[in-house]
């Protein structure tokens, strides 16, 4: 899951659908979906949101999101 | 003509319109900035520009959104603008291809082509126009390159677009498009291809304007066999997803055809990011940059010019108006009201148009430099915790400088519930009228720590909007939806011209005010300060100022103001905070040279000095906060309540202080 990813780390999402529905249009719209790869760029302090980079845009999204999003490190 | 300009948030939409237009809107990083519609007046006088919120695609998820698909089906536009990224080519295209279904004549503005080119993203425009079948202008917005081409072609160019159905969805979607073009066919003047994909797509706004025109049983069964049918076939996750991909191929297929990638450069972006929001120093960061905007506001530069500018005001523009009142004979009645009602009542109030500008300059800054949905970031685990968003803290940001702009802006919070908090928290945010009442008090009761004690007044704003979140949330709005995907735009140079103009935009709301409202009430409230049932030019005392005034008085006296004066002041204070300012300099005028701050020291004492300002902080939004509540929840109830809580936390917290502090010994 991309929680598990450290700042600097890169992966590949496998499984997005577990993610709540609003989110997961969300991220689609910014294009991050299945197959997409994202860099974890800071994780904030105190079980805080995480910066995700991805196709060159930075996106920050909560960690109980993340927890839910499949990746495989590459 | 008139043309509508859509694109995705933070693609320079804002920049593009400016310089279309002559007439300024506003420029800000934050996404979805542009909450109302803005209709500008092309340089060359060839039509009408109307600004669309930021989008990503035309199926809304927020209110904010909707705004684009209902302006869609329901009014006119004879030609589309739409802007593009050119370094988020891939994502933006999918707004692109939906508004080609539209089919109305479009064309393309492809901005940050220099963005694009740094990141080593080469894009082939007149390849892009060929395969779109519309006219694609390179441009880049902030500087205004490209912008007269642009013009160029808007006004000659016919832009119906030479190719109809650019993705092709596949058999079964297509039969299914077919069935339900039928269905509409003569029922309305929109693409029919358009409602349909839309439809399937699950847009709410399509969906209730085709069940208004068509049956909505037979609709209903097309989808739904449409959507077996896929499920079956292709094992889809779902009709929207289906028709996403279908897109997202077309994409991928223009993408490899028109744009060439080579080296690219690091973005100075990633640099400051690591520090900006760094898991130690993001916050702390963020309240040093506070800290600095408050002591420029009130210490390093606002007070002096202030100071400078009361001095010009009770020196020579008094003598000035003196003098020619004296020439011309003015009537004893005429000169009151000039030099007591007038002058004393807006002239109060335009002391402190500096601090306001100042103050006004910094949100700008936050906003227009990118900084500010950083904010948002490493503010949502605080924000979260209590049941709201990250981004409920840039309306209460924007709150800082007027409420009423940050109310409009929690349009862009996603949830109902968050968006309806933010609303009612946000006129706790100690905007900048306010600023003038503390401005007085804190300069004849605080001199030595004015910059801390008015601090002290924004923080316990935001703690106690913090505190009544947590329990409205957990109270009445309670609910588990909370929804939280910020885009972070990179870090853009903010540039002085648009920097000044988007500040003036804001403060000069604060100078028509004093120009007219506070000009007005001067008069009215000066009026109710000379005439009493005695008759006219009676003791200020037997006014019927004061005999309203002392009605209600008796309820302050608890929380350590209990005076006419003070209550008189409350009432005027709720038409707009800073008619507060206004209402004492008249109350309180005396002819001789002693100022309004050292009489005040007669009246009030330091403890019910700071109760008063926690008082003013809190107690019920002025007017224009109350209308805009009224029109963003479209609730009496909400309204009410917004005012009626304000009210009560603020004279509990007035009596606690004042009480407390009477218990601790201090006066």
């Amino acid at each position: 899951m991309v929680a598990s990813l450290k700042a600097g780390d890169k992966g590949k999402i496998i499984d997005i659908s577990h993610v709540g529905n609003l989110v997961q249009r969300r991220l689609l719209d910014l294009g991050i979906t299945e197959g997409s790869e994202v860099c974890v760029k800071c994780v904030m302090p105190f079980g805080g949101p995480i910066m995700i980079e991805s196709c060159g845009q930075c996106v920050g999204i909560r960690r109980r999101e993340a927890v839910q999003i499949e990746v495989e490190r590459i | 003509m008139e043309i509508a300009l859509i694109g995705n948030p933070n693609t320079g939409k804002t920049s593009l319109f400016n310089n279309l237009t002559g007439s300024y809107a506003y420029v800000g990083n934050w996404s979805g900035v542009t909450v109302e519609k803005k209709v500008g007046v092309f340089k060359n006088n060839i039509g009408h520009l109307i600004d669309l919120p930021g989008v990503y695609t035309l199926n809304p998820l927020s209110k904010d959104e909707g705004v684009v698909t209902s302006f869609f089906l329901n009014e006119s536009v004879d030609r589309l603008l739409n802007i593009l990224d050119a370094s988020q080519l891939e994502r933006n295209l999918h707004l692109t291809l939906q508004l080609l279904e539209f089919e109305k004549p479009a064309l393309i503005g492809l901005n940050m082509i220099d963005v694009a080119n740094k990141r080593g993203i080469h894009i082939d425009s007149s390849k892009l126009s060929e395969i779109l079948g519309v006219p694609v202008v390179p441009v880049v917005a902030r500087s205004g390159k490209g912008c007269d081409k642009l013009v160029d072609v808007i006004a000659t160019k016919s832009m119906q677009p030479t190719k109809k159905n650019l993705v092709y969805y596949g058999k079964e979607v297509e039969e299914a498009v077919t069935t339900l073009t039928g269905e509409l066919k003569g029922k309305t003047s929109h693409s029919a291809r358009f409602l349909a994909i839309q439809y399937f797509e699950g847009n709410e706004y399509v969906k209730n304007y085709v069940n208004s025109i068509a049956d909505t049983q037979k609709l209903n069964a097309i989808k739904a066999n449409l959507e077996l049918k896929l499920q079956k076939q292709y094992d889809s996750k779902s009709l929207a997803n289906f028709i996403y991909l279908k897109r997202k191929e077309v994409i991928e297929n223009i993408v490899a055809e028109v744009a060439r990638k080579s080296n690219s450069i690091i973005p100075l972006s990633e640099k400051i990011d690591s520090i900006v929001t760094n898991r130690y120093l993001g916050m702390p960061i963020f309240l040093l940059l506070m800290y600095l905007m408050f002591m420029l506001t009130f210490d390093w530069l606002g007070t002096p010019l202030s100071d400078t500018l009361d001095a010009l005001l009770t020196g020579p523009v008094t003598n000035g108006f003196e003098t020619v009142l004296n020439a011309i004979h003015a009537s004893a009645f005429i000169h009151a009201l000039i030099i007591e009602g007038l002058i004393a009542g807006v002239g109060g109030v335009l002391v402190f148009v500096p601090q306001i500008f100042i103050l006004f300059f910094f949100i700008s800054l936050l906003e227009d430099s990118g900084y500010m949905a950083r904010v948002a970031l490493v503010m949502d685990r605080i924000m979260e915790s209590v049941g709201l968003n990250g981004k409920a803290f840039i309306p209460m940001m924007i709150g800082f400088g007027c409420n009423v702009p940050g109310i409009m802006a929690a349009r862009t919070i996603e949830t109902p519930r968050e968006r309806l908090l933010t609303i009612l928290l946000t006129p706790l945010m100690s905007c900048s009228a306010r600023l003038p009442v503390y401005a007085l008090f804190v300069g004849a009761f605080f001199a030595g720590n004015k910059a801390f004690i008015v601090l002290s007044l924004y923080v316990l704003g935001i703690v106690v909007a913090l505190i009544l979140a947590k329990i409205f949330s957990t109270t009445i709005l309670k609910s588990e939806t909370s929804l939280f995907v910020i885009e972070l735009p990179p870090y853009r140079l903010p540039q002085f011209q648009s920097l000044w103009r988007s500040t003036w935009d804001k403060g000069k709301g604060f100078v028509r005010k004093a120009g007219t409202f506070i000009f007005a009430g001067s008069v009215f409230i000066w009026l109710l300060s000379y005439a009493g049932p005695g008759g006219l030019n009676v003791d200020m005392d037997h006014s019927f100022l004061a005999k309203i005034g002392n009605v209600i008085a008796p309820i302050f006296a608890p929380i350590g103001f209990g005076t006419w004066q003070a209550t008189a002041s409350l009432i005027t204070g709720f038409l707009a905070k800073e008619a507060i300012i206004s209402t004492m300099n008249i109350i309180y005028f005396v002819p001789n040279d002693a100022s309004l701050q050292g009489l005040l020291a007669n009246y009030y004492t330091p403890l019910s000095a700071y109760s008063f300002m926690v008082f003013i902080l809190l107690y019920i939004p002025c007017l224009a906060t109350v209308a805009t509540i009224y029109k963003e929840t479209n609730s009496k109830k909400w309204t009410a309540f917004s005012m009626i809580y304000a009210f009560a936390i603020a004279y509990i917290l007035s009596l606690i202080i004042y009480q407390g502090g009477k218990l601790f010994g201090w006066v």
